[in-house]
């Protein structure tokens, strides 16, 4: 009796404290995130039969008539990121004639931010704004609400909005978002240390190997490093000229393929490259002079902290041709409801307008979305002291996304496995492209 | 039923609604999800009833891997756990004046966010300069690679749930040794029986209700794993995942890659390995007759 006693009690206890944990797990795994380097972004793949359930936007066409409403806006943006969305917001709140209000809310994270929307989705009640990569979205396409009556009555200029962008929010046939905070991957590399052994910035994949061996030679340390794989071995093959994935396949299994991995296995196998290991991000290795430059992107350029040396920040090295990784999420409406939608237009074609994407670009780091914002004189301005802006303007022209279908999320967490335990094994190129391409047609 | 047992039943109502909406239901919810194929959570369509979940499920090699990290750590963390926990609490409670401050200092990983003992133990873990390659180091072992090669990937996560679990443990033994009638002690030093033999012969006899219930609980929750991994590996499953768990399996397919009946069907296959484990568990140490 007295045992089962102590039992219950201890029981009680344990379960009391597993609650206090389980709160406090919740808020450190925020933090611990935060730092989560920007995952994809991605490409146009007409889905036009899943939008077909999608609701009409509200007509826009007639005279404008919005009451007064609040509007939810979700989002990931954390520090320094949330306070300039703040201050946009603000002024909106405050300059708009309809008296909308939006309320911002953190959801901390990507990761996060991704999985509430889910569980939302699920139980119907998404927030009227928030940002999301696409390939979040496929489970609940048919709860966007369809964008392009907006665009097409009630925007000043769409095709001011930098293509790339365009396309990666059509992807799914109709528009179901506008883009905002946008970036892209660009070489970090430890200025010092190349002017020290007279490597100049590599440019092309000739230039990469060549510079690595330098480094490896009189410092012995790996040259290059990329935070994310997936994205590494999407955009080598686009810089050989080579196809990625489409909704029925993998599409490199050829000769350009096998030159792609002789490339990157090559740099494994000889050091050249390193994965980043318990290190985490590569900003932190890079920070600690243990590599001489990485792959990342642009958004995480404040975690590297350069203390006696000098950080510079290049394009991404080509081969037949450039191509660059975009990152970064754009802005998804859900309110069903048509004042709602218009109110939140509003809000969407205000922090669009070019002063406060110019704004919200040199606040942030992040790139404008707009062509006219690069040429205002601030963005100017901020470009010509600020190295990482001038690279990812350098390379604009080379903007891909990778597509989003129904297999795109599991191809995105397979590959980084696959090609972790590739450079484990030392395989050679012919065992990359096998494996890499036996992962991905796995998942379909 | 009588007007007595239908005032106990009201008592028991609101709990048993909280059972039924927390537990019950999701339980049926996610059977049923397990049968569905393509089962959308958002509109709740799905394009077959059967079993190719599981077809799925078993055909996936990360799935394989999954159930056999699992395993090797359910057996490797629980009785290492369990035969820790028991000598610690045995020495705590033999010195009384400092024995509140040492349970409570061995309480404290249970009271800490396991994402922040991750952050921890990861600088432990460290190849250059962590606490334990440092201490191999010290006895002539060179540095491993803990936290960066797949092979060591298992071996640090064993080690350190050895040590996150053992705090629940060493209470639980505590809380059981204040219950060992004192007589027994008296009698063995009467005796002069060695000390090795006391802690055999009474000590763990004595305290038989607690191992088991220890490590009842302590398997139901290592075959749960998936905490530890999260924050060891900082939000992965290891180098080339090799520290994939059968709840990250799930909580991946269900997340990231939008395959909802598949966890449900992975939750499923979990649920029934639990089962048979703890019916076999309390069959061999008699438990369910207490």
């Amino acid at each position: 009796m007295k045992l089962r006693k102590i039992g219950a009690s201890i029981l009680a206890m344990a379960m009391a404290t597993s609650m206090l944990a389980g709160c406090g797990e919740t808020a450190a795994e925020t933090t611990t995130d935060t730092q989560a380097t920007e995952q994809t972004s991605e490409t146009a793949e007409p889905a036009a039969d899943t939008a077909s359930t999608t609701e009409e936007a509200a007509a826009t066409t007639e005279a404008k008539n919005i009451e007064a409403t609040e509007i939810t806006f979700w989002h990931a943006m954390n520090g320094n990121l949330e306070s300039v969305l703040s201050e946009i917001t603000d002024e909106f709140n405050n300059s708009n004639e309809y008296g909308i209000k939006v309320t911002l809310v953190n959801q901390g994270a990507y990761g996060d931010l991704q999985t509430k929307l889910q569980a939302s989705a699920a139980a119907d009640a998404l927030p009227d704004l928030a940002q999301a990569y696409n390939n979040w979205l496929t489970p609940y396409l048919d709860k966007i609400v369809k964008l392009d009556d907006f665009v097409a009555n009630d925007f000043d200029n769409w095709d001011d909005i930098v293509s790339a962008y365009r396309d990666e929010c059509s992807e799914f046939g109709f528009i179901h978002a506008v883009p905002y905070n946008k970036s892209t991957y660009v070489l970090f590399y430890n200025k010092t240390m190349l002017d020290e052994l007279g490597i100049a910035v590599p440019e092309t994949w000739a230039d990469v190997e060549a510079a690595a061996k330098t480094v490896m030679d009189s410092k012995n340390i790996a040259f290059i490093g990329y935070d994310d794989l997936a994205g590494a071995v999407e955009a080598s093959l686009h810089q050989n000229g080579s196809d990625y994935v489409d909704a029925t396949g993998a599409k490199f299994n050829d000769d350009k393929g096998l030159e792609t991995f002789t490339y990157l296995s090559g740099l494994y196998n000889n050091g050249y490259a390193r994965l980043v290991g318990e290190d985490g991000y590569f900003s932190n290795v890079l920070s600690n002079q243990q590599i001489a430059s990485y792959v990342g992107s642009s958004a995480g350029v404040s975690y590297i902290k350069a203390e006696g040396w000098d950080l510079g920040v290049a394009p991404l090295p080509g081969n037949v041709q450039k191509a660059a990784n975009m990152a970064g999420t754009n802005i998804v409406m859900f309110s069903q409801d048509s004042n709602k939608q218009l109110a939140a237009w509003e809000y969407l074609k205000y922090i669009t307008s070019t002063d406060a994407v110019t704004k919200w670009a040199v606040g942030t780091g992040y790139l404008p979305i707009r062509q006219s914002s690069y040429e205002t004189a601030d963005y100017k301005a901020y470009m010509e002291e600020n190295v990482c802006a001038a690279a990812c303007y350098a390379q604009a022209k080379d903007f891909f996304f990778s597509p989003t279908f129904d297999a795109s999320n599991d191809i995105r967490s397979t590959v980084p496995s696959t090609v972790e335990s590739l450079v484990y094994d030392k395989a050679d190129a012919q065992t990359w492209l096998d494996t890499v391409v036996g992962a991905i047609n796995a998942q379909y | 039923m009588d007007k007595k047992s239908f005032k106990g039943y009201l008592y028991l109502l609101p709990s048993m609604i909280i059972m039924f909406c927390f537990t019950i239901y999701p339980l049926v919810r996610a059977i049923i999800m397990s049968f569905l194929g393509n089962y959308s959570i958002i509109n709740g369509s799905y394009s077959s009833i059967g079993i190719e979940n599981y077809k799925a499920l078993f055909a996936d090699p990360d799935f394989a891997m999954s159930l056999k990290n699992t395993t090797i750590y359910v057996i490797c963390v629980v009785p290492a756990s369990i035969f820790l926990s028991l000598i610690i609490a045995v020495l705590i409670n033999s010195c009384k004046k400092t024995k509140a401050l040492f349970q409570t200092i061995y309480f404290l990983p249970y009271v800490t966010s396991v994402i922040a003992i991750g952050i921890v133990w990861r600088w432990m873990f460290n190849s250059n300069y962590g606490l334990i390659n440092f201490m191999l180091g010290l006895v002539g072992i060179s540095p491993i690679q803990w936290l960066n090669l797949p092979q060591y990937a298992m071996p640090a996560l064993i080690i350190f749930a050895i040590w996150k679990s053992m705090a629940f443990n060493i209470l639980i033994f505590l809380a059981g040794l204040q219950t060992i009638p004192e007589d027994l002690y008296r009698a063995a030093r009467i005796d002069s029986t060695p000390k090795l033999r006391v802690f055999t012969r009474i000590t763990v006899p004595q305290l038989a209700p607690m191992i088991v219930y220890s490590s009842v609980i302590g398997m139901i929750g290592a075959f749960k794993v998936y905490n530890e991994v999260f924050s060891l590996f900082q939000g992965k499953a290891g180098p080339a995942n090799k520290a994939m768990t059968i709840v990250y399996y799930i909580y991946d397919k269900f997340y990231n890659s939008y395959k909802y009946g598949v966890a449900a069907a992975g939750s499923v296959v979990l649920f029934v390995i639990i089962l048979i484990f703890t019916r076999i568990q309390l069959r061999v140490t008699g438990g369910n007759k207490k």
